[in-house]
């Protein structure tokens, strides 16, 4: 389709200087102005053949708010461009005015189904800013929610996986494991899924007897529970041949696209921010790093469920080693932080979440940056997806497990 | 601290540093000039005795005065992050190479950088706005973006975007911006 010049021409909603050949916000495939880069001009030149089609961005297998458009040759997906944007909110902004313990409640919606470890990059980082050492109890107890977080995180992932895939009954039974979950966590932290638990030199409140019964009641069924769960997709057959040998990645290539968390050791790299960079207590706690050699979407699907297992083991422990004692470091409550920058790290549900926050000596961090696993991750499937049918996208794209709230950031 | 990493980074750059290697908890941080970014990127990533093979994260830095792009590294050989940062960007024409040659992933956090502080990557095939709408022109996460005080409300709501009448090309350091101690 190329541009007419005849045709109308709009005021840009955003800048009235700048006049479009169609109003931006209708979602045409084609944007309505001339390529901007090698790549886009490439993208959007039509062989033999070959249509657009939009996917999104209210497609329900996106994960959030996201339109894909699709280069596509019959039902093959040729090639797909990804345009984000549509949940930005501009949090680094926002943490830059914002005092430091304000920034916890601005970073803690960005992946809102495991949101303990939004909460948790930032804090880590500040306490490295200000030399801040956390009590010992206050580190079981982030360990303990946190992997908490993360069985409640990947239980949604298995459900959305099978229903990206067209299964309709996992999602329901992973609903309610998680829902047993994150109740337990409204317990601790007053709230189901967006916690603003953890605080600049430890966490807001103490165990409690209601959360600990919940949990003790969890835990005596939990590893039954999951596995039965589990069997509902790992037995079936339609779903494991649907799954394997589907957008493979190896080794060298996982490394090219920056990936980490299960994404990663799905290629075979026992990349594990708890044991590569060590943080918190998990250098006292046993658990290992489950990988796989293929790569595939069934690895990465696989890895995970492996991963809810080893989460099991660290609460176990961290239930036995609890210590007594403060769960709050002293500290002013107005925080002036001595010059310097801060890059701190963790090991969330998706991969690394990292927070490298820069202070000038005020009360609110110079500049704080935000990496989201997710991001990097969403990226990876435009490469993975090229050759494939357009329903394998929607796979591939579940596999990834990208979350658009910590996408667009 | 990892001593032996600053040892073997002084010995292999020596002086394509600027400024000492700085160290403090788990943490070294080496500055280079952006021109120098893909040798210093490629000995890190292929030589034998740093093998930097994980790119973490990469970033742009607006410090009021300069722009900067900051790298995190991850490598099995030290217990440290390796932090390098391109100083010294201009903040009228910030230009650095870009880094896609040897981190295909960085391709998008590039394009963040671009979107949110005008930093040009040398080399990128893809360098165009990825959050802010294509018709967008100011760059918001510079230090000259002041924050109305209606931020917080949504464009959805009939507010408008956000723009600052600002270009990089006509980009002047006002007295009032925030600016990081010289460090």
């Amino acid at each position: 389709m190329s541009a007419d010049l005849t045709t109308a021409r709009h005021a840009s909603s955003d800048d009235p200087r700048v006049m479009l050949e169609e109003a931006v916000g209708v979602f045409a495939p084609i944007p309505p102005y001339p390529p901007r880069t090698e790549r886009e001009a490439e993208f959007y030149t039509l062989g033999d053949g070959e249509m657009f089609i939009n996917m999104g961005p209210q497609h329900p297998s996106t994960h959030g708010v996201l339109r894909v458009v699709l280069k596509i040759e019959g039902e093959r997906v040729v090639d797909l461009d990804p345009v984000l944007g549509y949940l930005h909110r501009g949090v680094e902004k926002l943490c830059e005015n914002a005092d430091y313990h304000h920034t916890i409640a601005y970073t803690d919606p960005l992946e809102y189904v495991s949101a303990l470890f939004n909460e948790w990059a930032p804090v880590m980082a500040f306490e490295k800013l200000m030399d801040v050492e956390v009590p010992r109890r206050a580190e079981y107890i982030r360990v303990l929610s946190g992997e908490l977080n993360r069985i409640a995180s990947h239980a949604l992932f298995m459900g959305w996986m099978a229903l990206d895939l067209g299964g309709l009954t996992p999602i329901l039974w992973s609903f309610i494991e998680r829902d047993e979950i994150v109740d337990m966590l409204a317990s601790l932290t007053g709230q189901r899924m967006l916690f603003n638990y953890f605080r600049i030199g430890g966490v807001n409140g103490d165990l409690n007897h209601e959360f600990m019964s919940r949990l003790g009641a969890w835990m005596s069924k939990a590893t039954s529970q999951i596995e039965a769960n589990q069997a509902l997709l790992n037995e079936n057959e339609i779903f494991v041949r649907r799954m394997r040998g589907l957008g493979t990645l190896d080794r060298e290539a996982a490394f090219r696209l920056c990936m980490t968390g299960p994404n990663i050791r799905a290629s075979g790299v026992p990349l594990d921010m708890r044991r590569a960079h060590p943080y918190s207590v998990y250098p006292d706690l046993e658990f290992d790093i489950p990988t796989r050699q293929e790569g595939d979407c069934l690895a990465r699907y696989l890895v995970r469920l492996d991963e809810v297992k080893q989460s099991i083991r660290i609460i176990d422990q961290c239930l036995h080693d609890m210590p007594d004692g403060p769960i709050m470091a002293k500290l002013p409550r107005l925080m002036r932080p001595r010059p310097g920058r801060a890059y701190a790290a963790v090991e969330g549900p998706r991969g690394q979440y990292a927070t490298y926050a820069i202070s000038d000596g005020t009360d609110q961090p110079f500049r704080m940056r935000i990496h989201d696993p997710s991001f990097v991750h969403l990226q990876a499937v435009g490469l993975l997806t090229s050759g494939n049918l357009i329903a394998d996208t929607m796979a591939i794209m579940a596999s990834l497990d990208p979350i658009m709230g910590g996408v667009d950031k | 601290m990892d001593r032996a990493l600053k040892r073997r980074l002084e010995a292999r750059f020596g002086d394509r540093l600027l400024g000492p290697i700085r160290q403090r908890h788990d943490e070294t941080e080496i500055r280079v000039a952006p021109g120098d970014v893909p040798e210093v990127m490629r000995a890190l990533h292929d030589e034998p005795e740093f093998r930097f093979e994980a790119l973490m994260d990469l970033c742009g830095v607006d410090t009021g005065s300069v722009m900067q792009t900051v790298y995190h590294l991850w490598s099995e050989t030290t217990p440290d992050w390796l932090r390098v940062v391109a100083d010294g960007l201009s903040r009228d024409d910030p230009r650095v190479p870009s880094v896609t040659f040897l981190w295909k992933g960085a391709e998008w956090q590039e394009r963040e950088a671009y979107d949110m502080f005008g930093i040009a990557f040398e080399g990128n095939r893809d360098l165009r706005r990825i959050y802010m709408p294509p018709d967008y022109t100011s760059f918001p996460l510079r230090k000259d973006f002041f924050l109305p005080d209606d931020a917080a409300r949504s464009p959805g709501g009939g507010v408008r975007h956000i723009e600052q009448a600002h270009a990089p090309s006509n980009a002047t350091v006002d007295a009032q911006v925030r600016k990081a101690p010289t460090s």
